[in-house]
Protein backbone atom coordinates (compact mmCIF):
# COMPACT_ATOMS: atom_id res chain seq x y z
CA UNK A 1 0.00 0.00 0.00
CA UNK A 2 1.24 3.49 -0.78
CA UNK A 3 2.64 5.50 2.06
CA UNK A 4 -0.02 7.77 3.43
CA UNK A 5 2.20 10.36 5.05
CA UNK A 6 5.04 12.71 4.18
CA UNK A 7 7.16 12.66 7.30
CA UNK A 8 7.71 10.48 10.33
CA UNK A 9 9.37 12.02 13.36
CA UNK A 10 10.39 10.22 16.51
CA UNK A 11 10.02 12.43 19.58
CA UNK A 12 10.98 11.86 23.19
CA UNK A 13 9.65 13.38 26.39
CA UNK A 14 12.35 13.83 29.01
CA UNK A 15 12.39 15.29 32.51
CA UNK A 16 12.12 14.36 36.18
CA UNK A 17 9.39 12.07 37.48
CA UNK A 18 6.18 13.85 38.31
CA UNK A 19 6.55 16.81 35.99
CA UNK A 20 3.56 15.64 33.98
CA UNK A 21 5.30 14.20 30.94
CA UNK A 22 2.65 11.57 30.59
CA UNK A 23 -0.09 14.20 30.70
CA UNK A 24 1.60 16.10 27.90
CA UNK A 25 0.96 13.02 25.79
CA UNK A 26 -2.79 13.14 25.86
CA UNK A 27 -5.69 15.48 25.75
CA UNK A 28 -8.06 14.72 28.59
CA UNK A 29 -5.80 14.28 31.57
CA UNK A 30 -8.68 14.77 34.00
CA UNK A 31 -11.00 12.12 32.71
CA UNK A 32 -8.51 9.76 31.19
CA UNK A 33 -9.92 6.28 31.19
CA UNK A 34 -6.66 4.40 31.39
CA UNK A 35 -8.08 1.05 32.39
CA UNK A 36 -6.62 -0.97 35.21
CA UNK A 37 -5.42 -3.56 32.73
CA UNK A 38 -3.57 -0.97 30.63
CA UNK A 39 -2.15 0.94 33.63
CA UNK A 40 -0.62 -2.28 34.87
CA UNK A 41 1.14 -3.01 31.59
CA UNK A 42 2.12 0.60 30.94
CA UNK A 43 2.19 2.64 27.76
CA UNK A 44 5.17 2.43 25.43
CA UNK A 45 4.50 5.09 22.81
CA UNK A 46 1.83 6.91 20.86
CA UNK A 47 1.38 7.72 17.22
CA UNK A 48 -0.18 11.05 16.36
CA UNK A 49 -0.91 12.57 12.99
CA UNK A 50 -0.69 16.29 12.43
CA UNK A 51 -0.96 18.52 9.41
CA UNK A 52 1.99 20.87 8.86
CA UNK A 53 1.79 23.23 5.89
CA UNK A 54 -0.30 20.66 3.98
CA UNK A 55 2.13 17.85 4.73
CA UNK A 56 0.94 14.86 6.71
CA UNK A 57 3.33 14.32 9.60
CA UNK A 58 3.33 11.25 11.82
CA UNK A 59 4.72 11.75 15.28
CA UNK A 60 5.84 8.76 17.27
CA UNK A 61 6.08 9.98 20.84
CA UNK A 62 7.87 8.08 23.57
CA UNK A 63 7.77 8.64 27.27
CA UNK A 64 10.73 7.62 29.43
CA UNK A 65 8.30 5.46 31.41
CA UNK A 66 10.04 5.67 34.77
CA UNK A 67 13.59 5.23 33.46
CA UNK A 68 14.25 8.79 34.60
CA UNK A 69 14.09 7.64 38.21
CA UNK A 70 17.61 6.33 37.70
CA UNK A 71 18.68 9.86 36.74
CA UNK A 72 20.02 8.65 33.46
CA UNK A 73 18.61 7.38 30.24
CA UNK A 74 20.35 4.88 28.07
CA UNK A 75 21.63 5.45 24.57
CA UNK A 76 19.15 2.91 23.22
CA UNK A 77 16.27 5.14 24.20
CA UNK A 78 17.73 8.07 22.28
CA UNK A 79 18.41 6.08 19.11
CA UNK A 80 16.74 7.61 16.11
CA UNK A 81 15.22 10.46 18.14
CA UNK A 82 14.77 13.57 16.05
CA UNK A 83 13.17 15.78 18.66
CA UNK A 84 13.21 15.99 22.45
CA UNK A 85 10.77 17.79 24.71
CA UNK A 86 12.52 18.71 27.94
CA UNK A 87 9.81 19.02 30.56
CA UNK A 88 9.95 20.54 34.04
CA UNK A 89 7.25 21.47 36.52
CA UNK A 90 7.03 25.25 37.17
CA UNK A 91 5.95 24.40 40.73
CA UNK A 92 9.06 22.32 41.38
CA UNK A 93 12.41 24.12 41.52
CA UNK A 94 14.36 20.87 41.56
CA UNK A 95 12.86 19.66 38.28
CA UNK A 96 13.97 22.94 36.69
CA UNK A 97 17.52 22.69 38.03
CA UNK A 98 17.72 19.15 36.70
CA UNK A 99 17.08 20.30 33.14
CA UNK A 100 20.82 21.06 32.88
CA UNK A 101 21.59 17.46 33.84
CA UNK A 102 19.12 16.18 31.29
CA UNK A 103 20.71 18.31 28.59
CA UNK A 104 24.11 16.89 29.50
CA UNK A 105 22.63 13.39 29.30
CA UNK A 106 21.24 14.20 25.87
CA UNK A 107 24.54 15.61 24.66
CA UNK A 108 26.30 12.43 25.74
CA UNK A 109 23.78 10.00 24.28
CA UNK A 110 21.64 11.48 21.56
CA UNK A 111 22.46 12.49 18.00
CA UNK A 112 24.16 15.89 17.98
CA UNK A 113 21.58 17.48 15.71
CA UNK A 114 18.48 16.42 17.68
CA UNK A 115 15.99 19.28 17.91
CA UNK A 116 15.23 20.28 21.52
CA UNK A 117 12.51 22.31 23.17
CA UNK A 118 11.97 23.33 26.81
CA UNK A 119 8.52 23.07 28.42
CA UNK A 120 7.53 24.51 31.79
CA UNK A 121 4.49 22.40 32.59
CA UNK A 122 1.55 22.85 35.02
CA UNK A 123 1.48 26.62 34.55
CA UNK A 124 -2.24 26.61 35.48
CA UNK A 125 -1.38 26.30 39.19
CA UNK A 126 -0.28 29.94 39.62
CA UNK A 127 -0.26 30.04 43.43
CA UNK A 128 2.26 27.23 43.73
CA UNK A 129 4.78 28.51 41.19
CA UNK A 130 8.47 28.24 42.08
CA UNK A 131 10.04 28.93 38.71
CA UNK A 132 9.22 32.18 36.93
CA UNK A 133 8.53 32.23 33.22
CA UNK A 134 11.52 34.53 32.81
CA UNK A 135 13.93 31.95 34.23
CA UNK A 136 12.60 29.36 31.82
CA UNK A 137 13.11 31.75 28.93
CA UNK A 138 16.64 32.55 30.08
CA UNK A 139 17.62 28.92 30.28
CA UNK A 140 16.24 28.29 26.81
CA UNK A 141 18.22 31.23 25.43
CA UNK A 142 21.34 29.87 27.12
CA UNK A 143 20.96 26.59 25.24
CA UNK A 144 19.65 28.16 22.06
CA UNK A 145 16.38 26.24 22.16
CA UNK A 146 12.70 27.21 22.09
CA UNK A 147 10.60 27.57 25.21
CA UNK A 148 6.93 27.41 26.12
CA UNK A 149 4.88 27.16 29.27
CA UNK A 150 2.21 24.49 29.07
CA UNK A 151 -0.66 23.11 31.03
CA UNK A 152 -1.66 19.63 30.04
CA UNK A 153 -4.59 19.90 32.43
CA UNK A 154 -5.94 23.14 30.98
CA UNK A 155 -4.76 22.19 27.47
CA UNK A 156 -2.64 25.35 27.24
CA UNK A 157 0.02 25.27 24.52
CA UNK A 158 0.47 21.49 24.56
CA UNK A 159 -0.49 21.02 20.93
CA UNK A 160 1.35 24.16 19.90
CA UNK A 161 4.49 22.85 21.52
CA UNK A 162 4.34 19.65 19.46
CA UNK A 163 3.60 21.61 16.30
CA UNK A 164 6.53 23.94 16.96
CA UNK A 165 8.96 21.09 17.55
CA UNK A 166 7.69 19.16 14.52
CA UNK A 167 7.90 22.25 12.32
CA UNK A 168 11.54 22.82 13.32
CA UNK A 169 12.42 19.18 12.59
CA UNK A 170 10.64 19.38 9.26
CA UNK A 171 12.58 22.50 8.28
CA UNK A 172 15.84 20.83 9.27
CA UNK A 173 14.98 17.63 7.38
CA UNK A 174 14.02 19.52 4.25
CA UNK A 175 17.23 21.49 4.39
CA UNK A 176 19.24 18.28 4.64
CA UNK A 177 17.36 16.65 1.77
CA UNK A 178 17.97 19.70 -0.36
CA UNK A 179 21.66 19.67 0.42
CA UNK A 180 21.85 15.96 -0.32
CA UNK A 181 20.15 16.30 -3.70
CA UNK A 182 22.33 19.23 -4.76
CA UNK A 183 25.90 18.07 -4.28
CA UNK A 184 28.68 20.34 -5.50
CA UNK A 185 28.84 19.99 -9.26
CA UNK A 186 32.47 20.92 -9.79
CA UNK A 187 35.24 18.69 -8.54
CA UNK A 188 35.27 15.00 -7.83
CA UNK A 189 33.92 14.81 -4.31
CA UNK A 190 30.68 16.22 -3.09
CA UNK A 191 30.87 17.33 0.49
CA UNK A 192 27.97 16.17 2.54
CA UNK A 193 27.07 16.45 6.16
CA UNK A 194 28.23 13.26 7.89
CA UNK A 195 24.79 12.68 9.44
CA UNK A 196 23.21 12.18 6.06
CA UNK A 197 25.37 9.27 5.07
CA UNK A 198 25.31 7.74 8.52
CA UNK A 199 21.64 7.91 9.30
CA UNK A 200 18.89 6.08 7.44
CA UNK A 201 16.38 8.23 5.59
CA UNK A 202 13.35 9.45 7.47
CA UNK A 203 11.10 6.68 6.28
CA UNK A 204 13.54 4.04 7.49
CA UNK A 205 13.93 5.47 10.96
CA UNK A 206 10.98 3.40 12.06
CA UNK A 207 13.06 0.24 11.82
CA UNK A 208 14.84 1.12 15.02
CA UNK A 209 11.81 1.29 17.21
CA UNK A 210 10.92 -2.23 18.13
CA UNK B 1 -21.43 -8.46 19.15
CA UNK B 2 -21.20 -7.35 15.52
CA UNK B 3 -23.72 -9.20 13.44
CA UNK B 4 -22.75 -10.19 9.91
CA UNK B 5 -25.34 -7.76 8.52
CA UNK B 6 -23.77 -4.93 10.46
CA UNK B 7 -20.26 -5.82 9.32
CA UNK B 8 -21.37 -5.89 5.68
CA UNK B 9 -22.47 -2.28 5.98
CA UNK B 10 -19.10 -1.21 7.37
CA UNK B 11 -16.84 -2.57 4.63
CA UNK B 12 -16.62 -2.01 0.89
CA UNK B 13 -16.30 -4.69 -1.82
CA UNK B 14 -12.56 -4.98 -1.09
CA UNK B 15 -13.12 -5.42 2.62
CA UNK B 16 -11.85 -1.93 3.44
CA UNK B 17 -13.47 0.21 6.13
CA UNK B 18 -15.97 2.60 4.58
CA UNK B 19 -16.17 4.93 7.57
CA UNK B 20 -13.72 6.72 9.82
CA UNK B 21 -12.85 4.60 12.84
CA UNK B 22 -13.15 6.55 16.10
CA UNK B 23 -12.75 6.02 19.82
CA UNK B 24 -16.12 5.05 21.31
CA UNK B 25 -15.60 7.30 24.32
CA UNK B 26 -13.79 10.46 23.19
CA UNK B 27 -14.16 10.29 19.38
CA UNK B 28 -10.41 10.54 18.80
CA UNK B 29 -9.74 9.59 15.18
CA UNK B 30 -8.05 6.18 14.92
CA UNK B 31 -8.25 5.28 11.21
CA UNK B 32 -9.20 7.06 8.02
CA UNK B 33 -11.70 5.42 5.65
CA UNK B 34 -10.18 2.76 3.41
CA UNK B 35 -7.02 2.35 5.48
CA UNK B 36 -7.69 -1.08 6.98
CA UNK B 37 -9.01 -4.46 5.88
CA UNK B 38 -11.66 -6.55 7.58
CA UNK B 39 -10.52 -9.91 8.92
CA UNK B 40 -12.36 -12.63 10.77
CA UNK B 41 -9.93 -14.47 12.97
CA UNK B 42 -10.77 -18.12 13.46
CA UNK B 43 -8.93 -18.43 16.73
CA UNK B 44 -10.42 -15.47 18.50
CA UNK B 45 -8.01 -13.58 20.68
CA UNK B 46 -9.16 -12.81 24.16
CA UNK B 47 -9.17 -9.16 25.05
CA UNK B 48 -9.61 -7.76 28.53
CA UNK B 49 -12.87 -5.96 28.92
CA UNK B 50 -12.50 -2.19 28.75
CA UNK B 51 -13.26 -0.50 32.03
CA UNK B 52 -12.41 2.78 33.65
CA UNK B 53 -9.92 3.04 36.47
CA UNK B 54 -12.59 4.10 38.94
CA UNK B 55 -14.79 1.14 38.15
CA UNK B 56 -14.58 -1.95 40.21
CA UNK B 57 -12.16 -4.32 38.60
CA UNK B 58 -13.62 -7.31 36.90
CA UNK B 59 -11.29 -10.01 35.71
CA UNK B 60 -12.96 -10.66 32.48
CA UNK B 61 -11.91 -11.38 28.96
CA UNK B 62 -14.00 -11.25 25.86
CA UNK B 63 -13.61 -13.32 22.74
CA UNK B 64 -13.62 -11.15 19.66
CA UNK B 65 -13.07 -12.35 16.12
CA UNK B 66 -13.96 -9.34 13.91
CA UNK B 67 -11.11 -6.91 13.30
CA UNK B 68 -9.82 -4.16 11.09
CA UNK B 69 -6.30 -5.21 10.10
CA UNK B 70 -3.64 -2.57 9.53
CA UNK B 71 -0.37 -3.52 7.77
CA UNK B 72 1.74 -0.57 8.82
CA UNK B 73 1.42 0.98 12.28
CA UNK B 74 1.96 4.44 10.80
CA UNK B 75 -1.34 4.08 8.97
CA UNK B 76 -3.03 4.97 12.25
CA UNK B 77 -4.11 8.56 12.69
CA UNK B 78 -3.89 8.40 16.48
CA UNK B 79 -3.20 5.35 18.61
CA UNK B 80 -1.31 4.29 21.72
CA UNK B 81 0.82 1.17 22.16
CA UNK B 82 1.22 -0.59 25.49
CA UNK B 83 4.45 -2.17 26.62
CA UNK B 84 5.09 -5.64 25.25
CA UNK B 85 3.26 -8.61 26.73
CA UNK B 86 4.66 -11.83 25.32
CA UNK B 87 4.49 -11.11 21.62
CA UNK B 88 1.85 -8.40 21.64
CA UNK B 89 1.41 -4.74 22.29
CA UNK B 90 -2.14 -3.75 23.22
CA UNK B 91 -3.64 -0.79 21.40
CA UNK B 92 -5.37 2.03 23.23
CA UNK B 93 -6.97 5.34 22.34
CA UNK B 94 -4.19 7.95 22.07
CA UNK B 95 -6.34 10.58 23.75
CA UNK B 96 -8.41 9.07 26.56
CA UNK B 97 -6.35 5.87 26.80
CA UNK B 98 -9.34 3.56 26.92
CA UNK B 99 -8.39 0.08 25.88
CA UNK B 100 -7.49 -2.41 24.76
CA UNK B 101 -9.18 -1.61 21.47
CA UNK B 102 -7.01 -4.19 19.75
CA UNK B 103 -3.45 -5.42 19.57
CA UNK B 104 -0.24 -5.25 17.56
CA UNK B 105 1.61 -8.42 16.67
CA UNK B 106 5.36 -7.96 16.96
CA UNK B 107 6.14 -10.95 14.72
CA UNK B 108 4.37 -9.85 11.57
CA UNK B 109 4.02 -6.16 12.55
CA UNK B 110 0.30 -6.18 11.79
CA UNK B 111 -2.20 -4.39 13.99
CA UNK B 112 -5.80 -5.41 14.70
CA UNK B 113 -8.61 -3.13 15.87
CA UNK B 114 -11.71 -4.85 17.24
CA UNK B 115 -14.82 -3.67 15.38
CA UNK B 116 -16.87 -3.91 18.54
CA UNK B 117 -14.55 -1.63 20.50
CA UNK B 118 -14.62 1.38 18.22
CA UNK B 119 -17.31 3.42 16.51
CA UNK B 120 -17.74 4.03 12.81
CA UNK B 121 -18.75 7.42 11.49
Amino acid sequence: MAKTYDYLFKLLLIGDSGVGKTCVLFRFSEDAFNTTFISTIGIDFKIRTIDLDNKKVKLQIWDTAGQERFRTITTAYYRGAMGIMLVYDVNNERSFENIKNWIRNIEENASADVEKMLLGNKCDLADRRQVSKQRGEQLAVEYGIKFMETSAKASINVEEAFYTLARDIKAKTEKKLKEASNPTKSGGHALRAPEISRKPPVWLARCSIL
Amino acid sequence: MSSSVEIESLKDENGKNIYTVLCTFCSSKILNPGSSTYVNIEVAVKLHRMQRKDEEEVEEEEEISDYWMVDDMFTFENIGFSNTVENLKYLICADCEIGPVGWHNLTDQKSYIALSRVKHD
